[in-house]
């Protein structure tokens, strides 16, 4: 067992010294490339349905309980099942393999972090602050721009930082509909039993660096963005 | 004593194979092979070495995640259990990774394996299969012996990959053998096929055919890659050549001209802890299911399961009536 524990490690290290698996058409920067594509690409639609919607409901302090419940069963439904039962629909309507049925699922498990923590980013707003607003002639918009977004600012980069990570991170799954992306080293890896188990490892640690990345890099925008906050 | 007895050289003189020892042994296992035969009917006893059965560990045979294995496994599950065997069926829900470290762990002792593949697997891909069945078979017995495991004898039954295109294509370019392929078509299949000596090396290498930049990663001859094909995602889909999709779409297996596709003839493989207790009875009823199965008629029983929704358990035992392998 430590023998197999060590020789995975060695095999994959080995892996990632091989200068011919990191070019190419599936070598391991096109394949990050694609990793980061599909997650850029599921960010901003998912930002795009999740903020401004967020950020109208809590604005108008609409009751919130009926939207939070429906879009937190998002992260409840799992990003495979969503996968496996879009590709059909994707290839009817010719939106092809891969990309769009991996794209759906991430903007599933992407909205409900971003939409809750816009929400309760501008709902948190002290009553008083908004009053004090309107009360030194601040239009609704103003209001909602110089007050209410400010203020929520910190917890919707959160919410958009916990989003990035997540999607990164199960964006892996595209490869088992076709999407090449790094996920792929690990389902290919898995067909190939004890020696593709290096190829798995390779699969699983770039993806989890990548994820690190993404939320070490978004960690630094959240500090520039809200320098009084830290 | 003397009742039990004449049933049991009357099955010794059928199945020439029995050796003498194994029925001296059989003695001792009075309480389930009594159970076993009271559990088939007296006709089955007649044809099949039923009462002979030595005490021993129950056969968990392990189908993989797909209709034909499970097929497989009810065919030699089901003619097994005829004959007295003591036998469970366990789904792995996975593929060839999972069937060896069952055996591993002892969670089977059987398997429906497939001659070529397996020997591919257990040699790390060291691309020594060949499309000579015998001589892949021998190769991988010499894999499985280190593994405590032994390969019974190959089925003419051959599901080896194929290349396959839909007819629309078959005719638009005039393709009929993998030779007629060309580096701009799509091909679409297990994920491994980049690395897989039979698969994208396999091609550029005897086909001087490189699909490396238009391959796309799907599964393992399975629904995703059905549907790429069927809605023009792909041009060439690798399915599996008993496939009953095939059939049933009407798609051109193209013919492998240059003999890159290894054999892949059924292969039961079990554990020697099994050939040990059970002896050649064994050894002598699976070789002669193996023999009575062919590519066609295991084609059409995937597709009774795969397209007519018939249950796998179901169909195995329709074809070992029509074979007369169980009454």
């Amino acid at each position: 067992m430590a023998a197999t524990v060590v020789n995975t490690i060695s095999g994959a290290i080995d892996f990632l010294l091989t200068p011919e698996n990191w070019t190419g058409p599936r070598g391991i920067l096109a394949r990050t490339q694609a990793q980061i594509w599909i997650s850029v690409v599921s960010m901003a639609m998912s930002a795009a349905i999740a903020i401004p919607a967020a950020v109208w409901l809590a604005h108008r302090r609409r009751v919130p309980n009926l939207s939070v419940a429906m879009v937190n069963l998002g992260r409840a439904i799992p990003s495979f099942a969503i996968i496996v039962l879009i590709f059909p629909f994707s290839i009817r309507f010719g939106f092809g393999l891969g990309f769009w049925p991996t794209c759906v699922a991430l903007v599933i498990i992407g909205v409900p972090p971003m939409f809750t923590n816009a929400y309760s980013g501008v709902a948190s707003t002290p009553r008083d602050m908004v009053e004090a607003a309107s009360g030194i002639g601040m239009t609704d918009h103003q209001v909602l721009r110089k007050v209410e977004l400010p203020v929520a600012l910190p917890l919707l980069i959160t919410g958009v930082r916990i989003a990035a990570v997540t999607i990164v991170a199960t964006a892996t799954l595209g490869a088992i509909v076709g999407y090449d992306c790094l996920g792929t080293y690990i389902v290919s890896g898995l067909r190939r039993g004890e020696s593709g188990r290096p190829e798995v490892l390779v699969g699983a640690v770039l993806v989890a660096l990548l994820a690190l990345s993404v939320d070490l890099i978004l960690d630094r925008v959240e500090r520039r963005m809200t320098p009084w906050n830290t | 004593m003397t009742i039990r007895r004449i049933p049991l050289l009357a099955a010794a003189a059928l199945v020439l194979a029995v050796p003498l020892a194994a029925c001296g042994s059989d003695d001792s296992s009075s309480e389930a092979t009594t159970a076993a035969a009271g559990a088939t009917t007296a006709e089955a006893t007649g044809s099949e070495a039923t009462g002979s059965v030595p005490d021993g560990p129950t056969i968990s045979i392990g189908a993989q995640d797909f209709g034909e294995s499970a097929i497989l496994a009810e065919i030699y599950g089901q003619a097994l259990e005829a004959a007295g065997y003591p036998v469970s069926q366990e789904a792995l829900g996975g593929f060839r990774d999972l069937v060896f470290a069952a055996f591993e762990s002892g969670d089977i002792n059987l398997t429906p394996e497939y001659a070529a593949s397996a020997l591919e697997f257990l040699n790390d891909f060291a691309g020594e299969a060949t499309s000579d069945p015998a001589a892949t078979v021998a190769l991988l017995q010499t894999q499985l012996e280190s593994r405590g495991l032994v390969a019974f004898e190959p089925s003419p039954a051959v599901d080896s990959n194929s290349f396959v295109v839909t007819a629309e294509t078959a005719e638009r370019l005039g393709l009929e053998n993998v030779s007629d392929l060309t580096a701009d078509l799509r091909l679409g299949g297990p994920a491994d096929c980049p690395d897989n000596a039979s698969c994208l090396p396999g091609l550029l290498s005897t086909y001087d055919l490189d699909l490396s930049e238009n391959f796309t990663p799907l599964d393992g001859g399975g629904p995703l890659t059905v549907a790429a094909l069927d809605g023009g995602e792909i041009d060439v889909a690798i399915l599996f050549s008993t496939d009953g999709t095939i059939a049933d779409k009407g798609w051109v297996v193209l013919k492998d001209d240059k003999g890159l596709i290894n054999a892949d003839n059924i292969v039961p493989i079990g554990s020697q802890e099994l050939v040990d207790t059970y002896g050649d009875a064994l050894a002598t009823l699976i070789n002669k299911i193996s023999a009575s199965l062919d590519t066609a008629e295991l084609t059409e029983l995937n597709r009774r399961v795969g397209i007519e929704l018939e249950d796998a358990d179901a169909v195995a035992l329709s074809w070992l009536q029509a074979e007369g392998l169980v009454s």
